[in-house]
């Protein structure tokens, strides 16, 4: 474990590390584009420069292994006014287009620029025309003219995804990342290029133009696209969700996360949400709020329940928590019920895994469900349900349904076959036209809340427990599982004042400022 | 006077055979070379003070010291890409004596241990790829390549490949990226090419002409190949003159020779009625020298080095009066934006900057502060890069602003070259 | 606190002698109004209208390229630096990939706009400008978030207003 001098501070490092990991260890400042902690060291940005004591010049800092006793700086005047012209060669060929950049708020050149700049550009010339607006592929689009060629998107591809679709043509100031012709950037992690992209040069074209950065929130969750349960970042505001990003959590998904996961923001917004919950009684359609129509099925159903539980059956996906499976299994078992089904939507290729992070099981906790059924009576297979319906010993079925609808395939097929029950009671976020289709004169849809607006736990494929926390409402009424059995066991909701909310909330500056007015 | 050792037989066509080069004398040395120990070869070579003849001019010895004694394959690249603008030498060895290099080879081969080598020859030199192929089917028939060479129980192959033409690919790390298939690029370092070369073995690479020169430290022994040269430059070397003489071409001479004796009696003189008005002397990207400097500067390392420039590669180019240093500079600044190979920024971004400002010059649009941003510029491409390329385009910006700045501040202030009849910038619009 | 209530004097007890010297008043400023129309300080409302600087801040422009086309890039520093929120664009993509984004939708609630010009300072390219117009009244039926059409292409605007920053000239230059 060398110990090395950072800017006057000692720390020590991990043996083989490099100065540019002790300087992110120490929380330094230090320039740099193509260094990237996921992907192997190209130095070819030059601008981690550092003085090393006794070096014979100037050394890039992500190809210096520390050893002992090494005293290293980046505040001299020399390493500055280098760092200050490194900056300029970066940008003297740069369109400077930020206001009809994506990037533009979140942009490495920017933040860099702003922080180690040279503040008086010299470059009056002709700049290099390069391509605009190239298809890369079904998901990213490039700039040339924006690209810094650090060579992050093309280690990417060589390294992580090992598709090896891009490269850079071309030499000198003409070089152009591309792609081969008959080789689209089309890999199952193409948009990670978007993510390490230091400049505006790839973008996602999902996201493209439909909001500046500046106008989004984030917070961290954890992606219910698959069993692999990747830590993501989401990018909201009041209109929505707009992306999801990964977090580095070495444990779970490194740096990256996949192409699928960041379409998964898409089915919790509100255009494809259930809104209100909805009452049929054989004849029309009653829209009402979540919790009202909770409570009437309570006044309906509870007693019958209660005498006939072996008459009920409720089915489970794995697209919950595990405090919501806890707390519905714990109130079904207090009623009586044991008639617990499990509906898996990939049987066959669940335990497919693609090397690095796509999961076959497109469920965040499957484990989480089995584990705490377990605790009860454990789970059935769905297909016996269908049988149990035909012949009538079921009368109501209770069914938790998923909320990622595109993973589950046989969703419309399912709740027609389901919907044969006499009570039919189907909880979920989804809005789908299906549902006008029920053959249940008593049914009853219940709106869910999506992962993104309740705190809970994902088990993942290997049994690890994810915690994640509230994100953002996007749709008011809805509940979690546990709040509709806490309704429908007929009590009320405690609800818990946040008192985050006090925390981040300002001060009105004009009443503070100006004392009572 | 010239000193032919390496030259010697230049001018004899059948030098070029199998035949006629074993009847002058060849692959004696292998013979000699065999019954010798490896370690003793490679002491030999450090003792003699062999440097390389590629430019750099770091000792080939000691650079051979650096492979680490691991047990794996080794092998040994001849860098015949030629590409310093100037430089002619080792295609003229090439075409004429291609089996000296060729045992050069083997026995630098022979002392580091490496049972595969290859030649790596610029692309452009037809010729010479067509002779040494030639050569080295030669050699394979007559058992100096294959398996248990001359019976001595080492085994060689050998190859020639050729480039596809980037100034670059002279760079040895970029030109084992050329190797083994990928972009020429250069590679970081460390490691350093002697530990993690190509396909990752230890790898040394070295000039034709200091692999040819191995042959002749075997031949004359320490003492024999110091007997020319100076103490930290020893032995002979071979100079492409080009330019404004009278008589152009390859000389060999020994290391410490006055400039001024290569260019004034072996090559003739100037033209007549043109006066000497600066010498670059080692390849386009080593600093130039006025006139006044090149008629004190001795032809080796130490003195090249006290008047801030370097021996290169050993192309001399000699400039007249008839010529404007600004259009001189545009041509190598054009050079360099085009050989640029775009990794690291400093240089792909600096060599663009460069070319364009020089470019603006000639054509009315500069400014005098321009002058200042290309010492700017240059100075922070110095160093910077992950290869030489950038200071190679460097060093000459900021020499020529340094030493002939009152003919880029007349062009700048008049739009028109101080020396009448310079025809590149009207080429150029 | 203590005041003191001045008494009316007596001759203020008839108000005659006080409506005749009113009246005086008005009619000596009648005669000079009558006279000399051109010192007159007021304006005759709604018949006569005053001329405002040109650097008044009225009713938003959003201008012109050569073509024809919105300059505006949907860049949304507008909409960012705007304190009343009355700004709402909506971006899209541009067939043209040296234009690469433009608006779609861009929105101007009149009636939230303080008329600040925060939104013509932070306008990068002199796409939005606050003109010289000031009389925008409306029944009550009238739509006073202004769109597009009404922002560049206006009858007032005659053809639209040309951005003093063009693109094409920009790129040939080189910047």
């Amino acid at each position: 474990m060398p110990k090395c001098t950072i800017n006057g501070q000692e720390v020590e490092v991990k043996e083989g590390a490099t100065i540019i990991e002790a300087f992110k260890k120490m929380s330094e400042d230090i320039a740099h584009y193509c260094w990237h902690p996921g992907l192997s060291v190209a130095g070819v940005c030059r601008l981690c420069m550092v003085d090393v004591e006794g070096a014979r010049g100037p050394q890039i800092a992500c190809n210096t292994v520390v050893r002992e006793g090494m005293v290293i700086t980046n505040q001299s005047e020399q390493i500055k006014d280098i760092v200050r012209w490194g900056m300029d060669f970066h940008l003297i060929n740069h369109p400077l287009d930020c206001p009809i950049c994506d990037q533009a708020g979140e942009c490495g050149l920017q933040e860099q620029y702003m922080k180690f700049g040279k503040y008086d550009p010299e470059m009056g010339l002709q700049k290099v025309k390069k391509r605009k607006v190239v298809d890369l592929g079904e998901r990213v689009v490039l700039d040339s003219e924006r690209c810094i060629l650090c060579s992050r998107c093309v280690r990417f591809t060589d390294e992580v995804s090992k598709t090896n679709e891009l490269g850079i043509f071309n030499r000198g100031d003409r070089s152009e990342i591309g792609t081969y012709k008959d080789k689209p950037l089309n890999n199952k992690y193409s948009l990670n290029t978007v993510d390490i992209c230091p400049v505006g040069a790839l973008t996602s074209k999902d996201f493209r133009f439909r909001q500046r950065v500046w106008y989004l929130k984030n917070a961290d969750t954890i992606c219910n696209g698959c069993s692999t349960g990747c830590s993501v970042k989401t990018y909201y505001n009041e209109e929505g969700l707009f992306r999801v990003k990964p977090n580095h959590n070495e444990d779970v998904n490194g740096y990256w996360m996949c192409d699928e996961g960041r379409d998964l923001y898409k089915f919790a917004n509100k255009e494809s949400r259930l809104l209100k919950a909805k009452k049929f009684d054989g004849s029309t359609w009653e829209e009402v709020s979540a919790g009202s129509a909770v409570k009437s099925l309570s006044h309906q159903l509870l007693e019958t329940i209660k005498e006939t539980p072996s008459k009920v059956a409720v089915v489970y996906t794995g697209q919950f928590t595990n405090q919501e499976y806890a707390d519905s299994l714990k109130s079904f078992d207090g009623l009586g019920v044991n008639n617990f089904y499990h509906w898996m939507n990939n049987q066959a290729s669940k335990d497919e895994f693609d090397g690095l992070l796509i999961r076959g099981d497109k469920n965040p906790n499957t484990k989480g469900l089995q584990n705490e059924a377990s605790k009860f009576s454990g789970l059935k297979k769905l297909e016996n349900l269908f049988n149990e319906l035909e012949s009538g010993n079921i009368e109501t079925v209770f069914v938790m349904a998923p909320e990622n609808i595109s993973a589950y395939p046989e969703y419309e097929s399912h709740f027609k076959a389901l919907s044969k029950a006499k009570n039919f009671i189907w909880m979920g976020a989804n809005q789908t036209s299906c549902y006008e289709s029920t053959n249940s004169s008593n049914t009853y849809l219940i709106p869910l809340k999506s992962y993104v607006e309740k705190s809970g736990t994902f088990t993942n494929h290997n049994g690890t427990d994810q915690n994640f926390n509230y994100v953002t409402t996007l749709v008011a009424g809805a509940l979690t599982l546990s709040e509709a059995m806490t309704l429908f066991e007929g009590q009320d909701l405690d609800f818990e004042i946040r008192p985050k909310i006090y925390k981040t909330m300002k001060n009105n500056h004009f009443t503070s400022d100006r004392g009572e007015l | 006077m010239q000193v032919k050792v390496l030259s010697e037989h230049y001018d004899k066509p059948e030098f070029q055979g199998l035949e006629g080069y074993k009847k002058l004398g060849g692959y004696v040395e292998l013979e000699k070379a065999f019954k010798m120990d490896p370690k003793q070869i490679i002491e030999d070579v450090k003792a003699a003070g062999l440097r390389g003849r590629g430019g750099a001019g770091f000792p080939t010895g000691v650079k051979w010291g650096f492979l680490p004694d691991n047990g794996e394959p080794r092998y040994l690249l001849c860098n015949a890409d030629e590409g310093e603008p100037g430089t002619f030498k080792d295609r003229m060895m090439m075409e004429r004596a291609p089996h000296q290099l060729i045992e050069g080879m083997i026995i630098s081969s022979f002392a580091i241990g490496s049972k595969k080598s290859y030649i790596y020859v610029r692309g452009e030199y037809d010729e010479s790829i067509r002779i040494l192929t030639k050569a080295l089917d030669e050699a394979y028939k007559a058992g100096m390549l294959g398996k248990n060479i001359l019976g001595s129980g080492f085994d060689h192959d050998m190859d020639i490949y050729v480039g596809a033409g980037a100034y670059i690919c002279g760079e040895e790390t970029a030109m084992i990226s050329s190797l083994e298939g990928y972009k020429g690029q250069p590679k970081l370092k460390p490691p350093f090419p002697a530990i993690e070369g190509y396909l990752g073995k230890p790898t040394i690479v070295n000039n034709v002409e200091s692999l040819a020169a191995v042959k002749y430290i075997i031949r004359d022994g320490v003492e024999g190949y110091r007997k020319h040269g100076t103490e930290k430059s020893a032995g002979t070397k071979l100079f492409s003159v080009s330019g404004n003489v009278v008589k152009p071409g390859n000389y060999e001479i020994p290391l410490g020779m006055p400039m001024k004796t290569l260019i004034n009696d072996l090559c003739g003189g100037m033209k007549p009625g043109r006066q000497l008005k600066a010498v670059i002397p080692g390849g386009s990207s080593t600093p130039i020298l006025t006139a006044e400097e090149a008629m004190k500067v001795n032809m080796d390392y130490e003195s090249m080095a006290e008047f801030g420039t370097f021996l290169g590669s050993g192309a001399v180019i000699v400039i007249d009066d008839s010529n404007c240093m600004v259009d001189l500079l545009g041509v190598l600044m054009h050079f360099y934006h085009h050989e640029s190979c775009g990794q690291c920024t400093p240089c792909r971004e600096g060599t663009g900057w460069l070319n364009k400002l020089v470019a603006s010059i000639y054509k009315g649009e500069a400014k005098m502060t321009d002058l200042e941003l290309i010492n700017g510029i240059s100075n922070h491409m110095m160093g910077k890069t992950i290869c030489a390329l950038s200071d190679a385009a460097a060093m000459p910006a900021l020499s020529f602003l340094k030493k002939f700045r009152e003919e880029f501040e007349f062009y700048i202030r008049e739009g028109k070259s101080k020396v009448k009849g310079s025809s590149y910038a009207q080429m150029h619009h | 606190m203590s005041y003191v209530v001045k008494q009316p004097d007596q001759l203020s007890k008839w108000y005659l002698p006080g409506i005749l010297k009113g009246l005086g008043y008005t009619f000596k400023n009648m005669i000079k109004n009558i006279f000399g129309l051109k010192k007159m300080p007021t304006l005759n409302y709604p018949e006569e209208k005053y001329k405002y600087g040109p650097r008044f801040k009225g009713s938003h422009i959003l201008t012109v390229k050569k073509d024809g086309s919105l300059r505006c890039t949907a860049c949304m520093l507008c909409a960012t630096n705007c304190p009343a929120q009355c700004i709402s664009i909506t971006a899209s993509e541009h067939d043209d990939p040296e234009v690469e984004k433009y608006p779609i939708k861009y929105e101007i609630d009149v009636l939230r706009c303080v008329y600040c010009g925060f939104c013509e300072e932070a306008c990068p390219v002199d796409a939005v400008r606050m003109g010289p117009e000031w009389q925008t009244p409306g029944l009550g039926d009238a739509n006073f978030t202004y769109d597009i059409q009404k922002l560049a292409y206006r009858a007032n605007l005659k053809g639209g207003i040309q951005s003093s920053l063009d693109d094409k000239e920009r790129h040939e230059a080189g910047i």
